[in-house]
């Protein structure tokens, strides 16, 4: 997991990658799309954060991409602060409620952490619902400001493909962040947490602030995210920040392959991209989209970038002879 | 007063469903070490079941329930054949894993299959007995008489009978009961068909006392959940009193307090319980 030279550069291509991918697309949609993987892919490096190096599987990002979303939104709304503000505070307020999420539930390891991150996020889901005062209820929020001056601000937000760069920009950053966090002596003992919490604790290490420091990480990343998203859309409701989101979010991580940088955003750009392909087969997506993820767990275990890698160590050792 | 003890009636009733789903999941944890999310979905497919042959074949209420029960016991042992075995000796987090992409196919196909409309299974139980000012409908009251039916003859299986003692031997020491000729491939297909037959017993009550939708089966499973953290995992006396105190709790908030807010109880419940007790009400110090 070291910043090697050959990873330095995989990463370079992959951003190289994604900064020409829309001059590559003229379909309006699939920038569209392209503009949610990105978004998905912040939320998938927390994710990947607490599940994949930590080993504790969360499944409430949505609700804490839901939790940043409203949040953003109704500060923008009821106090008319600037956009760009609401942005950044969104993770914060995001971070205060992981904090009180996450100390009791980290008492608890393995499925158990599991389930109760899931029932903060129905919690979550149902406060959104009965909260109308203020959450509007069902119907959800409308009008959520775009970031900028509008049509005749320098940038136009409202275009799709300069919001696909802005996101661009934040899931970068996201990224690199997570890189940083993983590289350093906080990322191994994250690690050493998921392979052996106890030895952690006899290091004399408190391992529960590890823990709650990347719970509470992941979960800034995932309300980052949902921010992103209300200020995208100008519209968001309960619907669409519950546990079966959470699961996709789980679901990038597994495919992309758990515990890499560049896992994640394999995975994100396939849970967006992946239902899309799949509409042809209508309501049976649900059902290959389950298939998908038992095989994978069952075949390849750590996913396409472990895939990959392995495919590559076998081309060489063939090179070789 | 009166209206104290007709809450802490309806609450026994939706508590003996509680109580039916986790011992199901009680059953699977304690034994295999598996967190079956997916066992709500699959109780809420022989709800279903019970309902289309009722409601549009016109098979007899007391046919399609043992048939249900019995296409359960078959759909669970193929569920731990198929989904789980493949990752028994792999990390913990991957049956886990396993059980969400169970969840998502099993309420793809009861999407498929049964549509997204909600529906109540026609019982034909409409009339309400008054015991002592306290009125209680005649479904409501059979829930909770065959809950406790179902609750005597799992604990008698696996208490009384040789089989029974195999799989309590596997829960205790996998590696001993090999030795002792217990055969270990056999134990878990017959510890899920047990568990999946509860769950669809559970299913067929909820059918019948409220309605099955579209994620009914995950809310519920969460709510077993729940009641496991409550009661301590693997534990069969946990999950009882556990399903029982979760039923009351939410019948009295959703009286008292809120209706809308009622589930939020249950979370905040195992929350509280984890901060103090996180080995569970009647679990064992550590």
């Amino acid at each position: 997991m070291t910043l090697t030279r050959k990873n330095g550069l995989l990463y370079l291509a992959i951003l190289a990658g994604l900064i020409v991918l829309p001059s590559f697309i003229s379909t309006k949609y699939y920038i569209h799309l392209s503009v949610l993987a990105l978004i998905w892919v912040i939320v998938a490096q927390g994710q990947n954060l607490i599940q994949g190096f930590t080993g504790y599987v969360s499944i409430a990002q949505a609700g804490f991409m839901g939790i940043g979303a409203y949040g953003t939104a109704l500060l923008g709304l009821n106090f008319g602060l600037p956009v760009w503000l609401t942005i950044l505070s969104a993770p914060l307020i995001t971070a205060l409620f992981a904090l009180v999420a996450g100390y009791p539930s980290l008492r608890v390891k393995g499925h158990y952490f599991a389930i109760v991150t899931l029932a903060f996020n129905m919690v979550i889901f149902i406060v959104l619902l009965n909260l109308t005062d203020l959450t509007n209820g069902e119907a959800g929020l409308m009008g959520i400001p775009k970031p900028g001056a509008g049509k005749d601000g320098a940038i136009n937000f409202a275009d799709r493909t300069t919001y696909y760069y802005f996101v661009l920009i934040a899931a970068t950053g996201v990224t690199a962040l997570t890189a940083l966090i993983v590289n350093s002596r906080l990322g191994r003992v994250l690690v050493a947490i998921r392979q052996n919490e106890t030895l952690v604790g006899a290091a004399g290490l408190a391992a529960w602030k590890y823990k709650l420091f990347a719970f509470v990480v992941s979960a800034m990343f995932a309300g980052f995210a949902g921010a992103l998203y209300a200020h995208y859309q100008s519209f968001i409701n309960p619907e669409i920040f519950t546990i079966a989101q959470s699961m996709d979010a789980v679901l990038a991580v597994i495919l992309g392959g758990s515990g890499t940088i560049t896992g994640p955003i394999i995975g994100a750009f396939a849970i967006v991209f992946l239902p899309e392909y799949l509409r042809f087969a209508d309501s049976f997506r649900l059902v290959i989209y389950g298939l998908i993820l038992i095989l994978a767990t069952i075949f390849m275990p750590r996913g396409i970038v472990g895939l990959a890698s392995d495919a590559l160590g076998l081309l060489k050792k063939r090179r070789a002879r | 007063m009166l209206e104290l003890v007709q809450q802490i009636t309806n609450g026994v009733a939706i508590g003996s469903v509680y109580v039916l789903i986790a011992l199901g999941l009680t059953t699977v944890f304690g034994i295999l070490g598996i967190a079956h999310f997916a066992h709500g979905s699959v109780s809420m497919f022989g709800g279903y079941l019970v309902y289309v042959l009722v409601a549009s074949q016109g098979v007899s209420l007391w046919l399609a329930i043992p048939v249900a029960l019995i296409v359960g016991m078959g759909v669970g042992g193929l569920i731990e054949f198929l989904a789980y075995r493949p990752v028994r000796n792999a990390n913990h987090i991957n049956a886990f894993i396993i059980a969400l992409g169970l969840t998502m196919m099993v309420e793809g196909i009861n999407l498929q299959l049964f549509g997204a409309d909600q529906v109540v299974i026609p019982t034909g139980f409409d009339r309400v007995f008054e015991i002592a000012g306290v009125t209680i409908p005649e479904t409501r009251l059979y829930v909770i008489l065959a809950a406790t039916v179902l609750v005597i003859a799992m604990t008698a299986f696996v208490e009384g009978t040789k089989t029974g003692q195999a799989i309590r031997a596997v829960a205790q020491n996998r590696d001993a009961a090999i030795l002792m000729g217990v055969n270990v491939r056999s134990i878990p297909l017959i510890v899920f068909a047990m568990s999946t037959m509860l769950g669809v017993a559970a299913g067929v009550m909820v059918g019948s006392l409220f309605a099955i939708a579209p994620g009914v089966g995950e809310a519920m499973v969460v709510k077993g959940f729940a009641v496991l953290i409550l009661g301590g995992l693997g534990s069969i006396p946990g999950a009882i009193i556990g399903g029982l105190v979760l039923g009351v709790t939410e019948a009295l908030a959703a009286g008292f307090l809120s209706s809308a807010y009622k589930d939020v109880i249950a979370f905040v419940v195992m929350i509280v319980v984890l901060l103090f007790r996180p080995q569970g009400l009647l679990g064992g110090a550590k």
